[in-house]
């Protein structure tokens, strides 16, 4: 047997390192990843097609929350500005504020995840109980300011469906700070266990080049030294007077991911503290009059990257168009850039590490 | 071993699938398994094995490209399995029902035993339909191994398997069996 010989290995579209179904294709030689073929396209439902079809303009912001369960307030949140800035509204400073802490909270529990799943895959079960426990504290959060843990319908045209309180925002912002001690906890796991360095350190590395190349979006690009982000880009929320800065690494590999997911984790708590301390006064819902006629684009930053939504009206109650281009299939080729060239073994943790959203992918 | 048996316990290993979903009814599921809803103190595991499960754990409208996997799981799961559907869309199709490449939910493929309703179903929830597909689960054991219970052992050996002894000893069962 020579040693040039290639091993077809399937994985998916059922496994169990996979959450959704997706189906890859890897071509190996000795154990080591030469070509990948990916087959995102199992959960495709057709919601695009339905928002114009048979849902009208003011029904669609629930539809696209379905789209995906991890980061459906920024789905809404884009359709909802997109709407708004069609029928000439602009949000009041307090709903403005709310729909941010909504998302920054909606990043947190995303990121705890996404590290969770991924010390699961490297085989690091304890680590998952451990993170998993901690994220609880995120979810209850949401439970108290939305009244759903996932799926909270929370944005509404015009403004948002329910008010926090001073109990509720003393609540947060104590249980933020129980959450920040949790998680310098974990930025030393995986600052000094040598378990997890061994299993993460210099292991599916994108570099800097490649990342510009393939358009990496997200923790992913600013993995591998790749400064973007839509929340420094955009004005469309006041990032700049809640503490926003922007984390970088330079290694690119899953180390460096986990750390700058780790260190938006801190950035967020931080934002979400100013956001419950210093919110405006005023109404949380404005009156909207008339329909959707013309076209709006709407970018925002979802916990994976940079969330794109294209509204088009004639003036109806039923849409004409609404396109979505979500930031993991802009990923698909920086992943698969990635998988190429490392170990069989390593791949259920290099996926991880992406934290692919198929449903989003698919829609 | 018949006072052991009413100890006696199986776990039940389940077989998670998501055939379309949103996520997030999957997120659940995994804070379901995490430490602080604890699904793991009735024994359930989730494995990727459809052979050693048990529960089979469906998520999601049934998508055109997925409901033949879903069949094929189904299959390869051995008697006596249950089948959980878990969120709303599951079970009709909700918000998802009339889109063009939806099945509306997972009952026109598959049996269902229980369905969990909600968008997305709190972790609570989901420990209640569990608990109640674990019943089920007990009973369909209960119901398989009964005819050898009854009729196997000697009287099998022995050839005094009539119509009129086989419908005695059912009544008979039928008055011990604890219900």
């Amino acid at each position: 047997m020579s040693d040039t010989k290639t091993v077809q290995i399937p994985l998916g579209s059922q496994h169990i390192a996979l959450l959704e179904p997706v189906a890859f294709t890897f071509q190996t030689q000795n154990e080591r990843i030469i070509a990948v073929d990916a087959d995102v396209g199992f959960v495709h439902r057709g919601v695009e097609r339905a928002c114009a079809s048979t849902f009208t303009f003011d029904q669609v912001a629930t539809v696209v929350a379905r789209v995906c369960g991890l980061c459906a307030i920024t789905h809404s949140t884009s359709y909802v500005l997109a709407v708004e800035e069609l029928l000439g509204v602009s949000m009041t400073p307090r709903i403005a504020y709310l729909r941010m802490l909504m998302v920054e909270l909606d990043r947190i529990h995303s990121h705890m995840l996404c590290l969770a799943h991924t010390a699961e895959n490297a085989g690091f079960e304890a680590l998952f109980m451990q993170i998993m426990h901690e994220r609880e504290i995120v979810m209850r959060l949401q439970e108290s300011i939305t009244g759903n843990r996932v799926q909270f319908d929370y944005v509404t045209i015009g403004g948002v469906n329910r008010d926090i309180d001073a109990m509720v925002a003393a609540h947060v912002d104590s249980e933020l700070s129980r959450l920040r001690e949790k998680i310098e906890h974990l930025y030393g796991l995986f600052d000094t266990n040598i378990t997890l360095s061994r299993r993460y350190q210099g292991i599916g590395v994108l570099s800097l080049e490649d990342a510009m190349k393939l358009n990496a979006l997200g923790p992913i690009a600013r993995a591998s030294g790749l400064a973007i982000d839509v929340r420094s880009q955009t004005s469309t929320f006041p990032y700049h007077e809640v503490g926003y800065a922007i984390q970088t690494h330079t290694a690119g590999d899953i180390d460096a991911r986990n750390r700058v997911r780790l260190a938006e984790i801190f950035n967020s708590i931080e934002m979400s503290q100013n956001i419950v301390r210093n919110i405006p006064e005023g109404e949380i819902i404005q009156k909207v009059r008339g329909k959707p006629n013309g076209q709006a684009i709407v970018r925002i930053e979802a916990p994976r990257g940079e969330i794109f939504y294209l509204v088009r009206g004639s003036g109806n109650k039923i849409l004409d168009r609404v396109r979505i281009k979500t930031p993991t299939f802009s990923t698909i080729p920086a992943m698969i850039r990635t998988f190429e060239g490392s170990m069989y073994a390593d791949a259920p943790a290099i996926l991880a590490s992406f934290d692919p959203c198929m449903s989003c992918t698919a829609k | 071993m018949k006072w052991f048996r009413q100890w006696a316990q199986k776990s039940p290993w389940i077989l998670h699938y998501n055939a379309g979903s949103c996520n997030g009814c999957d997120i659940e599921i995994l804070a379901a398994l995490g430490p602080d809803y604890d699904l793991e103190r009735f024994g359930v595991l989730n494995r990727g094995n459809p052979k050693q499960s048990d529960i089979f754990l469906v998520t999601g409208p049934v998508t055109y490209r997925s409901r033949e996997r879903l069949v094929e799981l189904y299959t390869q799961i051995p008697e006596p399995k249950v089948v959980v559907a878990m969120g709303a869309c599951t079970a009709t199709g909700g918000v998802f029902r009339g889109m063009y490449n939806v099945e509306d939910g997972i009952d026109t493929y598959i049996p269902v035993d229980v369905y969990i309703p909600g968008c997305a179903p709190s972790p609570q929830l989901l420990i209640d339909g569990m608990a109640k597909a674990l019943e089920i689960w007990v009973q369909k054991s209960r119901d398989i191994e009964k005819p050898h219970r009854l009729f196997g052992g000697i009287r099998k050996t022995l050839h005094y398997l009539d119509r009129r002894t086989m419908a005695q000893t059912l009544a008979q069962s039928k008055e011990k069996e604890p219900q």
